[in-house]
């Protein structure tokens, strides 16, 4: 008797420490080390504006003197939410009692109190530090004294006369919505996984990305000082080796140059931001001579965006959202079976492990810049070779 | 290598769809993680060798292996079956067969990476066991486990395990 029927089936567990993000949660204060992008520069503006990351939510708005502000929304008076204020000159004023708090959550006025509050200075809303570049707003939500530098990458930093950087909060790589709804681990991680390439974006949806990319490379992995890196060969035929580097480096930045094979030093990089356990955005800063760089790297199925697929189009032609929004909101990993291909995951997963273990010790994770040099070498891109 | 009566089942209920094979089903059981223990990926301090590894040719790796870890093995096997347990599943034995001096035939392996204790349990069964690994994949709970539980410091991994001490105290 064939007993292995589903009958007896018990669905496993997902790995926690690995995908929550939340204060106090393993991986969430590993992820707190670091800055991170929150929003697009244009998003702070005088009009406040929620935004949710790691599971917290804050409220986002720049100053009259241009400074953009991330505070706690609950007014530290008696709670209204900073998201119906005024934004002024120097902050931000509640609209139930006129208090006002500048971007360092100092309080600057509360208007109904005598003599325009005595004590004012001796309240604080809840902040946090941002920085503006490379067009994004970097928030870092971590222990004050680890606040490291905001580092630079160095295929960001110089362009040629006819290149810009083009920002885009819009999903680029998630081949989904905007705002994707599932775990942002399931995304991260998919990385380190090119083995998935010629069967999910060729085998099953036609060449959403390039002919080349259907080829099965020969991959090696290798941790490297800030994360881990996978080298795919594809042996053309022609005499030809594309040489593919991806990366990723701690805590979520994601190394993933052109799908459509643009040679050279990758001109993209994208940060996989949790604004919980079960959604995240995907912030990219590209380098390019045309402004719709990205829209363009988009990829289509059957000839048509994502957002204009039909169900039954969905089911036929799954790309990168599909399989991962299938695998679970959060996925079970307790049911995974690892397995060859899936090396470069596990690697991944055993460095996070490390992290947290390491972070928990009181360590500073890989690549946090406290001085010195600031900025970050990239190694990924699509690299054409002579056999 | 025999089929255990039984065992094969209750791994199926936890893992669905993977059956490992089975060990003699008469000795006791030592199960093997990887990293940390036949390789290296902390700076070691112990001698090592610096070896690329393959899995059928889909990728490779170079890692830091032990010199002492084919001695150290091939002391555990005199006293134990062995079982893989790791993330690097059936490509553990493939991938360190030639360095280690390996059987050609591929000891079973449970492709687990971390909640191993649970599927040490279930696989092993009433036999004694042992497990050395990697601390970092040890966060299950070590007391009253029904084995020997190993912790290999993860810059000498399992150069620095006294097999001796493993083959007694396992029995007791």
């Amino acid at each position: 008797m064939d007993t292995g029927t589903a009958y007896e089936f018990t669905p496993g567990l997902p790995r926690l420490e690995l995908t929550q993000v939340g204060r106090g949660t393993p991986y969430g204060e590993v992820l707190r080390r670091y800055w991170q992008p929150i929003a697009l520069s244009s998003d702070a503006s005088r009009t406040p504006r929620q935004v949710r990351v790691l599971g917290e939510d804050l409220i986002l708005f720049r100053t009259g003197r241009g400074s953009p502000g991330l505070l706690y929304p609950r007014c530290a008076h008696r709670g209204a939410s900073l998201f119906y204020g005024g934004v002024e000159r120097d902050g931000i004023r509640c609209c139930y009692h006129g208090w006002v708090f500048d971007t360092e959550g100092r309080c600057l006025e509360q208007p109904c109190e005598p003599e325009n509050g005595l004590h004012r200075d001796r309240v604080r809303q809840p902040w946090y530090p941002v920085h503006e570049r490379y067009g994004l707003i970097w928030a870092y939500l971590g222990p004050p004294d680890r606040k490291p530098l905001l580092p630079r990458y160095d295929v960001l930093e110089t362009a040629a006369a006819d290149e810009s950087l083009i920002t885009d909060g819009s999903g680029v790589g998630g081949g989904g919505p905007a705002f994707l709804d599932f775990n942002w681990l399931q995304h991260w991680e998919n990385v380190l996984d090119p083995f998935h390439v010629p069967i999910l974006h060729a085998r099953f949806s036609g060449f959403q990305f390039s002919p080349e990319m259907a080829l099965m490379p020969e991959v090696q992995f290798e941790y490297t000082a800030c994360g881990v890196r996978s080298t795919q060969r594809r042996f053309l035929g022609d005499g030809r080796t594309l040489r593919r580097v991806t990366e990723v480096m701690f805590p979520n930045l994601r190394v993933v140059p052109s799908p459509r094979l643009k040679a050279g030093p990758t001109n993209i990089l994208g940060w996989v931001v949790p604004c919980d356990d079960e959604s995240f955005q995907i912030f990219t800063v590209a380098k390019d001579a045309a402004p719709d760089f990205l829209i363009k790297l988009r990829s289509t199925y059957g000839g048509k965006a994502w957002s204009e697929l039909t169900p039954e189009e969905h089911q036929r032609m799954p790309g990168d959202y599909e399989a991962q929004k299938s695998q679970g909101t959060i996925t079970l990993h307790g049911d995974d079976h690892l397995i060859t291909t899936d090396q470069g995951v596990a690697m991944l997963r055993r460095m996070m492990a490390k992290q947290i273990r390491n972070v928990a010790d009181g360590g500073d994770p890989p690549g946090v810049i406290f001085d010195g040099n600031d900025v970050i070498a990239i190694e990924g891109g699509n690299f054409f070779e002579d056999q | 290598m025999s089929q255990t009566r039984g065992r094969g089942a209750a791994w199926n209920q936890h893992m669905g769809a993977y059956t490992p094979a089975s060990t003699s089903g008469t000795r006791p059981v030592a199960f093997l993680g990887v990293a940390g223990v036949i390789y290296l990926d902390d700076t070691p301090a112990t001698p090592v060798v610096i070896r690329r590894v393959s899995a059928g040719g889909r990728w490779s790796r170079r890692v830091a292996i032990p010199v002492a870890a084919p001695e150290r093995i091939a002391a555990l096997r005199a006293a134990f079956d062995i079982v893989w347990i790791s993330e690097w599943g059936h490509n553990a034995h493939t991938a360190f067969q030639a360095e280690l001096g390996l059987p050609a035939e591929p000891w079973p392996s449970l492709p687990v990476q971390f909640g191993k204790l649970d599927a040490i349990r279930r696989y092993a069964g009433d036999l004694a066991w042992a497990w050395i690994d990697d601390p970092l994949v040890m966060d299950d709970g070590a007391r009253d486990a029904g084995g020997l539980i190993v912790r290999t410091d993860p810059r000498r991994g399992i150069a620095a395990v006294d097999v001796a001490a493993v083959v007694r105290d396992v029995r007791r």
